[in-house]
């Protein structure tokens, strides 16, 4: 009777730990959202860059965007929010507020912002999309000779 | 005159017992004048160096309480950190969860090679230092195969830019920027200008209340007991081989821990190296804080921590100071590193041939006034 007790005990524990671990995959998992204002073409319509549009992810600090700028911003966790200020050509101000969700497993997403500001009501499809990093700019420089050292000194990393 | 001859007795034995945390008073006092440092910079360092250290080297007293020495077999602790630092890297987890991830997934690896370790120390009694510095070679030699040839190629591993050009392997750094300080600056006050990480200190503090705690519980008391005279511990229905695994397994398991904590404040993980580094210098200094390979507490470890570190700090400017060149300072200060091993070493078995001898003695002139 002890010994299941205790055995019922130690999988609840393990299935804690399972539990806890799942939980902080998904609210560590880092993302980057890199924010885009270049022309692009969306259901057959040309969308010019905005002139100058302000735009900010969560509460992360607002950044401002002139044509054919692209910045980032590091998020953690899947659901974010993004808020794009621009004025039109009648000087008057517009804000579009809307929430998005990261793909689990992608590491970088980017926002259209022209695309953002053109669709505001539609799917996030329509202004988020995959980002693929190329190669270069992922991988270090090749002379990367593994080293080990089984009598390490004291001298490095001290 | 029995007074001041029990006084010098008293002075000698103090000074016999604490010869290797003197004997570092007397190089920092001398290096830090000629350094030339402010005493701001040195008690900033010196708090980085806690924060950095401490809980690896509380993660040893546990062994000694079981009196399996100074467990070399850390690095097997060390090598579990490690893993779980790659693969949250990999995955892409960062700041605190991304810690406490790390240290969940070394938690079955530690505890499995600290199994395997105790088991083997289980066979080894009365070499369990050598063996278990033994293990730790041996068991990096695993490690390797796994990290070098398995990662990428059997694990899979998805990040580009921790994959050998090759395709399979993992690099010789780890850039681990997305938990970079994630525990020291979670609660950073600064005082004076010196930045405090009191979050880091909360966790250190927690695992010396645990280790208090823990001397306190049955289990503690068996290995006191274990530690004191393993057979009169067997006689009294205490499981000795059990309780020396669990001590082990407990201790590669803070190690895993402590390597993780070790690592977010330095921010670059050494694939290959950090992990053999890590045992020598954690068992170095807790010796310089006074310990000995059959007795050490908490004190020893902080005390341990600022005068080993201190000399670390001060070395290599004082030796340039000194005669011009900064190199010597390096020299010295590995050299004094083994050299405080060796001493702490020899001196334990000098005294413990001594008593043995005295009780001997004793044993000898009180059978004589017996017959």
């Amino acid at each position: 009777m002890r010994a299941r007790r205790t055995l019922l005990i130690r999988l609840g524990a393990i299935a804690l730990l399972i539990i806890l671990s799942v939980v902080l995959f998904f609210v560590g998992k880092s993302h980057t959202v890199l924010v885009d204002n270049k022309a692009t073409t969306r259901e057959g319509t040309d969308l010019a860059a905005l002139k100058l549009v302000e735009v900010e992810v969560n509460k992360l600090g607002s950044l401002e965007l002139t044509p054919r700028d692209r910045d980032k911003f590091d998020v953690t966790g899947q659901k974010h929010k993004v808020t794009v200020t621009y004025t039109d050509e009648r000087w008057e101000e517009h804000t579009i507020v809307r929430t998005f969700t990261v793909p689990l497993m992608q590491d970088m997403v980017m926002i259209e912002v022209p695309a953002l500001v053109a669709f505001p009501e539609s799917e996030q499809s329509v202004w988020l999309g995959k980002y693929e990093a190329p190669t270069y700019a992922v991988t270090m420089a090749e002379s990367n000779e593994v080293v080990t050292d089984d009598l390490a000194v004291f001298m490095s990393d001290m | 005159m029995t007074a001041n001859t029990s006084k010098s007795k008293k002075l000698v034995r103090f000074l016999a017992n604490n010869t290797v945390p003197i004997l570092f008073l007397f190089i920092c006092a001398f290096g830090i004048p000629l350094s030339g440092y402010s005493a701001s910079y040195l008690i900033s360092e010196i708090i980085v160096r806690l924060v950095r250290n401490s809980f690896l080297i509380v993660s040893l007293l546990i062994p000694i309480l079981a009196g399996m020495g100074l467990n070399f077999g850390m690095t097997l602790g060390a090598m579990a950190g490690q893993i779980g630092l790659i693969f949250i890297t990999d995955w892409g987890i960062v700041g605190l969860p991304g810690m406490i991830l790390a240290m969940i997934i070394s938690t079955p690896i530690s505890m499995a090679l600290g199994w395997l370790c105790g088991k083997i120390l289980n066979m080894a009694k009365g070499r369990e230092m050598v063996t278990s510095y033994i293990i730790g070679f041996f068991m990096n030699g695993i490690y390797q195969l796994v990290v070098l040839y398995g990662m990428g190629a059997v694990i899979p591993i998805r990040s580009k830019s921790l994959v050998l050009p090759r395709g399979y392997g993992i690099r010789n750094t780890v850039n681990l920027i997305g938990v970079r300080k994630a525990l020291d600056d979670l609660l950073l006050i600064r005082i004076f200008g010196i930045p405090i990480p009191v979050g880091t200190f909360a966790v250190i503090a927690l695992l010396c209340l645990f280790v208090l705690w823990f001397k306190k519980t049955k289990l503690g008391q068996d290995m006191r007991a274990v530690g004191q005279d393993m057979e009169v511990a067997r006689a009294a229905g205490i499981r000795v081989e059990h309780t020396r695994i669990i001590s082990i397994v407990i201790s590669t398991v803070f190690a895993g821990y402590g390597m993780i904590i070790y690592m977010q404040n330095i921010g670059t993980l050494n694939t290959y190296n950090s992990h053999m580094q890590i045992g020598m210098f954690s068992v170095a200094a807790l010796l310089v804080g006074g310990a000995t390979v059959a007795k050490a507490n908490i004190r020893n470890v902080f005390l341990g921590v600022v005068l080993f570190h201190l000399m670390f700090i001060v070395s290599p400017m004082a030796g340039k100071n000194l005669i011009g060149q900064a190199q010597l300072g390096e020299y010295f200060r590995v050299f004094v590193s083994y050299g405080v091993i060796t001493m702490s070493l020899v001196l334990y078995e000098v005294r413990k041939k001594r008593e043995q001898a005295v009780a001997g003695e004793t044993l000898a002139a009180a059978q004589e006034v017996g017959a």
